[in-house]
Order: C-alpha cells, then sequence, then structure tokens
C-alpha cells in the first residue's frame, strides 16, 4: 500500500538549493526511524516489561509478599485445580457466551445502520456511542438500580405481562450477561458496521437477480463478506470479558467469581503475587487461543477505525 | 406474485430491523437515563437507593461540598490530561510509522504491537504494572499511574492517525522535497497539518478513555492519588451516595462536549481526505 511512495522520493531530484540534496537522504531516514522508535521504546518500558516481570514471576516461589525467582510449575498446578480451575473455565465459558450473544445482539444493529439508516447513519453511530463516554462504573451501578428487585426492569417486563410477580435478577448469572452485553455491545457494533457499509449494494441486486431469496443472498454473500468484521467484534468483546471484573462483582453477587476478581484479590488481599501471575498468564494464553482460533476460522480482522 | 410476496417480506425485515435497533438504543441509554435521573433521588439517610424516594437538587451541591470527591475529579482530569498528551505524541508518531516506515518488516512488527496493546485484558496490564513498579522500586505515584494508563490510549490514537495518513497523497511531500525542503520541515509544513485533525481526535478519545479508566488505576492507586473511577469503586463498599451520581451527570456532560469536537475534528478530517481523493 505504500511501497510504491518509497522509490519516487528516493528518485526525486533536488532543483532548489544546491547542497540540500546531499543531507536530505540520511535526515529522512533518521525522523523516520524516530517515528518508529520512540513510542516502541516507551511501550517497551510501561507495557511490555512489565508483562515480561508477571511471566517470569509465574514461574517463581512465592512467599507472603514476594516472590522467589525460580523455575517451579507449582503455580500453575493450583492456578489449574480446584476453586481455581472451576474459576478458569466459568470465565471462559462466560466470556464466549456472553460475547456470542453481544454479537447476536449487535449484528442487526450494524446492518441496520449499514443499509437501512440511509442519511441518519451518522447520528445513529453517534447514538450507539455516546453511553459509552460516561463514567463505566456508574452505569454499571444504575443495572443494579435497573436490575434490583422491585427495579424499573421488573415493573417494565410486568406491564407488558412477559413476566408476573417479582423479578430477583441482580446477583445472578442472567445479570452478568446483561451487563457484559450491555457494556461491550458498541465496540462489537463498530466493526460489524464497518464491513457491512463496505459490500457493495450491486453485489447484494446481482445476487437477487441471478434468483437468490433474501434469505440465501444473506447467508451466501452478505454473511461470508462480513467475516472480518464478525472476527474483529469477537474479538474486542471476548478479550476483554476474559479479564472482566467490575460487572460480575457488581451484578453477579458473591457466587460468580471470574478471573479478574480472582487475580486481582491474588494481589491485593492474598499478596500472593506468584500464583496472581500464573492466572494473569493463563488469561493471556487463553486471549492467544482466541485469537489464533477467530485467525483461522476467518480470513483476517477488519481494520477496526475505518 | 413473487414480486409482492417479497415486498412484504422486505417491509417485515425493515420493520423488524428498526425495532431492534430502536431497542438497542433503550437498552443502551437506559442506564445513563437512571443515572441521571437518579443524581436528583432523595435516597434514604444520604446512600443511593434502588426505588426512587423523591426529588431533590441537594446532590449537586453536596458532591461540589465533598472535598475528597471533588479531588478525585481534580485527580482524575490530571491524569488524563498528561496521559491524553503522551498518548497524542507517540500514537500519532507511531500511526505515522505504521503506513510511511521505510522496512514492511518493522511496518507488520509495528501493527501487531498496536494490537497487542488493544486486546491484552486490562486486569492483567493492571497486575503486571504493580508487580513493574514493585520489582523496580518506582513509588507509586501520578507519574506512574499516568504512564501506565497511555498503552491503550497510544493505540487508539495510533489507529485513527493510520486511518488517515493512509489518505495522505505522497506527492505533496515529493514536491516539498523538490522544491528543496528539508524533511524535517516537511513533515511539519506539509504532513502535521493534513494529520492534525485525526490527532487532536485521538488526543480527545484518549482523554475520555484515560479519565474513565478503573482497572488499570484501581492497581496503581495510592492514597494520595484517587481517581474518580477508583474513588466510586472504594464507595461501593458502604453504599454510594447520590452524590457520585451527580458528579458523574456534570462530567459526563463535560466528557460528551469534548467527545462533539473530537467528532467534529474527525468528520473535517474524514470530508476533507475525501474532497482530496476524490479531486485527484
Amino acid at each position: 500500500m505504500t511501497s510504491a511512495n518509497q522509490p519516487a522520493r528516493a528518485v526525486a531530484v533536488p532543483t532548489g538549493g544546491g547542497h540540500a540534496g546531499t543531507k536530505r537522504a540520511p535526515s529522512a531516514r533518521v525522523s523516520d526511524h524516530l517515528f518508529a522508535v520512540i513510542p516502541t521504546a516507551w511501550l517497551a518500558v510501561f507495557f511490555l516489561a512489565p508483562l515480561t516481570f508477571t511471566v517470569v514471576y509465574s514461574f517463581g516461589h512465592s512467599l507472603f509478599g514476594a516472590v522467589e525467582l525460580g523455575f517451579t510449575l507449582k503455580n500453575y498446578q493450583t492456578a489449574l485445580s480446584g476453586f481455581y480451575l472451576s474459576t478458569f473455565l466459568r470465565t471462559v465459558q462466560f466470556a464466549i457466551t456472553a460475547s456470542a450473544l453481544c454479537l447476536a445482539v449487535a449484528f442487526p444493529v450494524a446492518y441496520f445502520i449499514a443499509r437501512k439508516a440511509g442519511r441518519f447513519r451518522t447520528l445513529a453511530l453517534v447514538l450507539i456511542l455516546i453511553p459509552y463516554f460516561s463514567s463505566f462504573l456508574v452505569r454499571v451501578m444504575s443495572w443494579q438500580i435497573l436490575l434490583a428487585r422491585g427495579g424499573v426492569f421488573e415493573v417494565v417486563l410486568n406491564f407488558l405481562h412477559l413476566h408476573d410477580g417479582p423479578l430477583d435478577l441482580l446477583d445472578t448469572k442472567t445479570a452478568v450477561f446483561i451487563g457484559m452485553v450491555y457494556a461491550y455491545l458498541p465496540i462489537a457494533i463498530v466493526p460489524l458496521f464497518v464491513v457491512l457499509d463496505r459490500i457493495p449494494g450491486p453485489l447484494l441486486e446481482a445476487s437477487r437477480d441471478l434468483g437468490a431469496s433474501r434469505f440465501q443472498t444473506f447467508w451466501a454473500v452478505t454473511l461470508p463478506m462480513a467475516r472480518p468484521g464478525i472476527a474483529t467484534a469477537v474479538l474486542l468483546t471476548a478479550v476483554p470479558m476474559l479479564g472482566e471484573m467490575v460487572i460480575p462483582k457488581l451484578l453477579g453477587g458473591s457466587r460468580g467469581v471470574l478471573m479478574g476478581q480472582a487475580i486481582s484479590s491474588q494481589y491485593l488481599q492474598s499478596q500472593n503475587y506468584a500464583l496472581g501471575s500464573a492466572m494473569a498468564v493463563l488469561v493471556l494464553v487463553a486471549v492467544a487461543v482466541v485469537v489464533a482460533a477467530l485467525a483461522r476460522l476467518t480470513k483476517g480482522f477488519a481494520e477496526v477505525s475505518a | 406474485m413473487s414480486v409482492r410476496m417479497d415486498g412484504r417480506q422486505k417491509r417485515i425485515t425493515d420493520a423488524g430491523l428498526t425495532l431492534w435497533f430502536g431497542l438497542a438504543i433503550l437498552f443502551l441509554f437506559a442506564p445513563l437515563a437512571i443515572s441521571m435521573i437518579y443524581s436528583f433521588n432523595l435516597g434514604v439517610v444520604g446512600k443511593q437507593t434502588s426505588n426512587f424516594t423523591g426529588w431533590t437538587l441537594e446532590w449537586y451541591p453536596a458532591a461540589w461540598n465533598d472535598l475528597a470527591l471533588r479531588r478525585s475529579v481534580q485527580t482524575s482530569l490530571y491524569v488524563a490530561f498528561w496521559a491524553a498528551l503522551i498518548a497524542l505524541g507517540m500514537g500519532a508518531s507511531l500511526g505515522y510509522a505504521l503506513v510511511r516506515h521505510p522496512s514492511p518488516q518493522v511496518r507488520k512488527w509495528l501493527s501487531g504491537l498496536t494490537y497487542i496493546l488493544l486486546i491484552v485484558p486490562e486486569v492483567v496490564i493492571g497486575v503486571s504494572l504493580l508487580l513493574f513498579y514493585a520489582v523496580t522500586g518506582i513509588p507509586l505515584g501520578a507519574a506512574t499511574l499516568i504512564a501506565g494508563i497511555t498503552p491503550a490510549a497510544i493505540a487508539v490514537t495510533a489507529l485513527i492517525v493510520r486511518a488517515r495518513a493512509l489518505t495522505l497523497d505522497p506527492k505533496l511531500e515529493e514536491a516539498a522535497a523538490d522544491l528543496g525542503s528539508t524533511r524535517l520541515k516537511t513533515l511539519w509544513f506539509i504532513v502535521l497539518p493534513q494529520l492534525l485533525p485525526a490527532i487532536l481526535a485521538g488526543g480527545l478519545m484518549s482523554y475520555a478513555f484515560c479519565f474513565d479508566n478503573l482497572v488499570v488505576a484501581a492497581f496503581l492507586t495510592t492514597p494520595t492519588v484517587n481517581t474518580l473511577p477508583v474513588y466510586l469503586y472504594g464507595s461501593l463498599q458502604y453504599g454510594p451516595a447520590p452524590s457520585v451520581y451527580a458528579a458523574a451527570t456534570v462530567v459526563f456532560l463535560f466528557t460528551v462536549t469534548l467527545l462533539g469536537l473530537a467528532a467534529l475534528c474527525f468528520q473535517l478530517s474524514r470530508s476533507s481526505g475525501r474532497a482530496r481523493s476524490g479531486g485527484g
């Protein structure tokens, strides 16, 4: 995409200043490298180095509030047995289910914005994104109010005759799923919108002209073309869900502890940094598996920033 | 006959999609509306309740007079400002390098790094930074928090700038070089003005993003460096007052104003890009 630019610039012959030509080539190289080197250096210190520490410490021997470096798999044994294993498996299961639910809710929304909203599409996108910019924590706290016994949700469902009597949703799995779908819906809609928006209209018309039904066109043309967007949407929702700690804590009560809370309590309460690190690495492994599976299932990821 | 049936089918699908979209908007806005409405809730003995107990305006002045709350807002503003400034600079630089670095291999590596920044869960980043600072003996403070929340913001800014940099016309830079401009001058007078709307949009997005950061900040907080989300999170244990909803409402209106500016910048950058590529 940029390969064409480079030779052209190198060939450019100075016609103005006399000695500028000799100076330009090396200075161009220096500035080009600086653009890459400065952010990489910053990220190496404040991102890659801390992650490396976590990986190294996950193999260390744990003392209270400290870690003796070494090589042991004991932390992984602990993290993959009993309570911790069931927490890990529950987290993976929650992330996959919530991400699938999120995708199911997001797809028709993205389809509507890309294909049906017409001149209101920018407005529709802005509407989707606005709540995302208010305090995340306060919105989850508001879900507590909505889902509480006698709360708005219960009143509305009773009014619509979809449910009778009191509804105890707070501190249940359902509440966590509602919260997860809610929190990650905008992030799922955007990449889906981007790919659906790119499908040329004439292509769909051609499919219809050639005798495909509405459903066949959707199944054989729209869906395959939306695959990179679906992959990105799943990636951007499932991955943070694997580490989500606020929603399960506020809406799930004490029964459904997920990895995010478990890791955080190893660091902040139990002071078992080695075990906490091993659990964090397990989350990273799960993330890597999700990424690899998505990359295999689809041809690639859609650009999120279109 | 099939055409008429098809038309009906289309109408039903369209109506279904419209309804679905409306429900999604309702779903997304309900908690936001509740948080605003409940900032006027009387509550019970100064605590927020899930039943609406009556209207009052007292929580807005109460939020203003709550020193701890006010300090946490100040800390958040300060932390978000510096983090956004760093993310703006680093992200712009990374975004430009993603498109224009001479080596395709380096571009591939940088793009891999950018995506990794976005897919490592925050809780893992939070504990890793806590461990990193503890082991290296760097005392926690505002600076360590600012540095810690920048990586994801840098990635977001870089992707926004990258999208804009892809539309840059290299002929303009060549022309500047042909006319004797140094590389630095070209960058400053030709490249930067074209990227500026995207850079500013990235900076504003980073600002909103860093202001609301809870998970990383929860691990790096200290008694003196307490951001608004961390303060709210702490207040959950003993039941939050409606004043935190009032504070959140004010902050939201402030953020939306910033977001409006960001959207405007991005819109300008996109429309000017489209106009130019359409012309050439």
